[in-house]
């Protein structure tokens, strides 16, 4: 304690205790992802050597072959499917919600949790169970039940920005001789452009990454990037190519991370 | 003829009362009835299923089966999803505070690793339980470094406590759990760890005195949805779990892919019993919310 004491009166916020803390945060968030980082560059690598005996692109020739890129295809194509539903709608409830519109808010914001709570498998098998009866194809079911479960955050997100902006100012536009579509389309919707983004985003990323509900409704038949991650990683001795269809589906979506950023960073620099 | 309501047209003349031409109700309908119609029907196919009454063939007969006739796997799936939920949930607030703090006490200069949590919550949980079978396997990357042989190795995937499950699981959740209590309290941080420091508090009670109490009503909401989603998650414990016993959503789905089809009601009852159990913890956080949220306020 004494030493971490003695670093904070030396400069209030470069104690050196959290130097090590910082490290150490670090390493817990990116140590578990370093064996997929290596394999995906190592053609052999058997236990218990450190390094590869053969670097190469093996991996990524067999996740190719392997449909890597229509199953990328395929989580792009879900991931926008669930985006472009649930975000309107998440925006509608959020402005309800944000702009206290409701009468009794206290339903609506607890049915919207819900899908949080509920475990996904359990509603999925049940649809998969609806689907045989109803004829409903699977797809279309598993792009329902993927917006129901990104919901959530698309309403809760535009809850927050519907509530940091002024109901006014649509009224002001509307005083201003604005139709109602208008008014929302030219005042209200640029205000709340970067929660829309977010939402967006987070809806996507439901549908992208998701694994159990593409699995369950529709029988498998939708091979997705996480669903060929799944059965590859169930087999073994092709840790490369795991490797290589993890970086795939993980990549595009660090990058975009730090676009955003970036474009965050530019934002506020502006500001 | 006159337009219906043309009578109290007087009354209603549109004004600038309201700001919206929607009242909120129409505004909050498709998502409302969307999650109610998705989760209502398919929990009623399932519990239906789980009761026999929605056999794949045959006629629909109301038995307990589902959840008797193998009653002490299903007790047993129900333990292991406890044990792994409460594990994780623990670790990942644990870790995932620890996380906060570090992020909340970041220079200027250090905005890379906040960017590194939010990655790690981007990861697919597919991905990080294939990751973390590499790492923790005998033939991982962690026993390499450490130059112990497969052998000498302790049994961390497949073995007979879920760790490379529980480790997944805080691991990325941890990440989640930070980002929640950064967005929670970072607004009013400084200015109350400043406030501390001028009142003579040193790192550690600024941690513990300040930050924790400040960081509890957050932290206790994102514990709730890794508790719950934990007890649902499929694909972390079917990659690095072992085959007996397991947690319920990996026998639902085994029973579910079942040839044999009496074995559909007890897959639907251990769907049931996972949802039950997540609504059931949801239920006891939302009676102790009030509470602890009583306490928090008193920091302040």
């Amino acid at each position: 304690m004494s030493a971490v004491d003695g670093g904070a009166r030396r400069r209030r916020t470069g104690r050196p205790a959290v130097h090590a803390l910082d490290v150490a945060v670090l390493a817990w968030l990116v140590v578990p992802v370093l064996p997929l980082l290596v394999w995906g560059a190592a053609s052999r690598w058997s236990a218990p050597a450190v390094l590869p005996q053969d670097w190469g692109w093996d991996g990524w020739r067999s996740a190719y072959d392997g449909g890597l890129v229509p199953a990328l295809a395929r989580s792009t194509v879900l991931g926008l499917a669930v985006a472009a539903v649930a975000t309107p709608l998440g925006a509608m409830a959020g402005r309800a919600l944000g702009w206290r519109e409701l009468r009794h808010p206290a339903p609506v914001a607890l049915v919207l949790l819900a899908p949080v709570v509920l475990p996904p498998f359990s509603v999925a098998m049940g649809l998969d169970v609806l689907l045989l009866r109803t004829g409903l194809p699977g797809p279309v079911a598993v792009v329902l039940l993927l917006v129901v479960l990104a919901l959530p955050y698309t309403s809760y997100t535009m809850r927050a920005a519907y509530a940091g902006i002024d109901p006014e100012l649509e009224e002001q536009a509307r005083t201003l001789g604005a139709t109602p579509r208008q008014a929302r389309r030219r005042a209200t919707l640029p205000a709340v452009r970067l929660g829309l983004l977010t939402a967006a985003g987070l809806a996507f990323l439901v549908g992208w990454s998701d694994y159990v509900v593409t699995l369950l409704v529709g029988g498998g038949r939708l091979v997705t990037a996480p669903v060929l991650v799944g059965a590859t990683a169930a087999g073994s001795g092709n840790e490369a190519a795991v490797a290589a269809l993890s970086i795939s589906s993980v990549l595009p979506l660090v990058l975009a991370l730090v676009a955003g950023a970036a474009l965050q960073r530019r934002r506020e620099e502006r500001a | 003829m006159a337009p219906r309501g043309a009578g109290i047209g007087v009354v209603t003349r549109p004004g600038p009362q309201r700001p919206t031409a929607l009242p909120g109700r129409r505004q909050a309908a498709p998502a409302v009835v969307l999650v109610v119609a998705v989760t209502g029907s398919g929990l009623a196919a399932v519990v239906a299923t789980s009761l026999g009454l929605m056999p794949l063939v045959g006629r629909p007969r109301l038995t307990t089966d589902g959840y008797t006739a193998g009653s002490a796997d299903l007790l047993l799936a129900v333990r292991e999803s406890l044990v792994i939920a409460t594990a994780s949930t623990v670790l990942a607030a644990g870790l995932g505070l620890l996380v906060a703090g570090v992020l909340l006490g970041l220079r200027p200069g250090r905005g890379p690793l906040r960017l590194v949590a939010v990655a790690v919550v981007a990861v697919p949980h597919v991905v990080g339980a294939a990751s973390v079978g590499l790492l923790l396997s005998g033939a991982g990357l962690l026993p390499r470094l450490l130059g112990i042989s497969p052998g000498d190795w302790p049994e961390l995937v497949g073995g007979s406590w879920p760790v490379a499950t529980v480790v997944e699981l805080a691991w990325k959740e941890s990440a989640f759990v930070a980002l929640v209590v950064v967005a929670a309290t970072a607004r009013r941080h400084r200015a109350l760890t400043e406030t501390a420091a001028v009142l003579g508090a040193g790192p550690w009670h600024r941690w513990t005195r300040v930050f924790v109490p400040t960081a509890v009503p957050a932290l206790a909401a994102a514990s709730l949805i890794v508790f719950v989603y934990s007890v649902g998650t499929y694909e972390v414990p079917w990659l690095l779990g072992r085959a007996h016993p397991e947690p319920l959503p990996v026998m639902a789905y085994r029973l579910f892919g079942s040839i044999d089809l009496a074995a559909r009601p007890a897959a639907a009852a251990a769907a049931t019993t996972g949802a039950l159990v997540a609504v059931l913890a949801a239920v006891l956080a939302l009676v102790a919310a009030p509470a602890m949220r009583r306490r928090a306020g008193a920091v302040e």
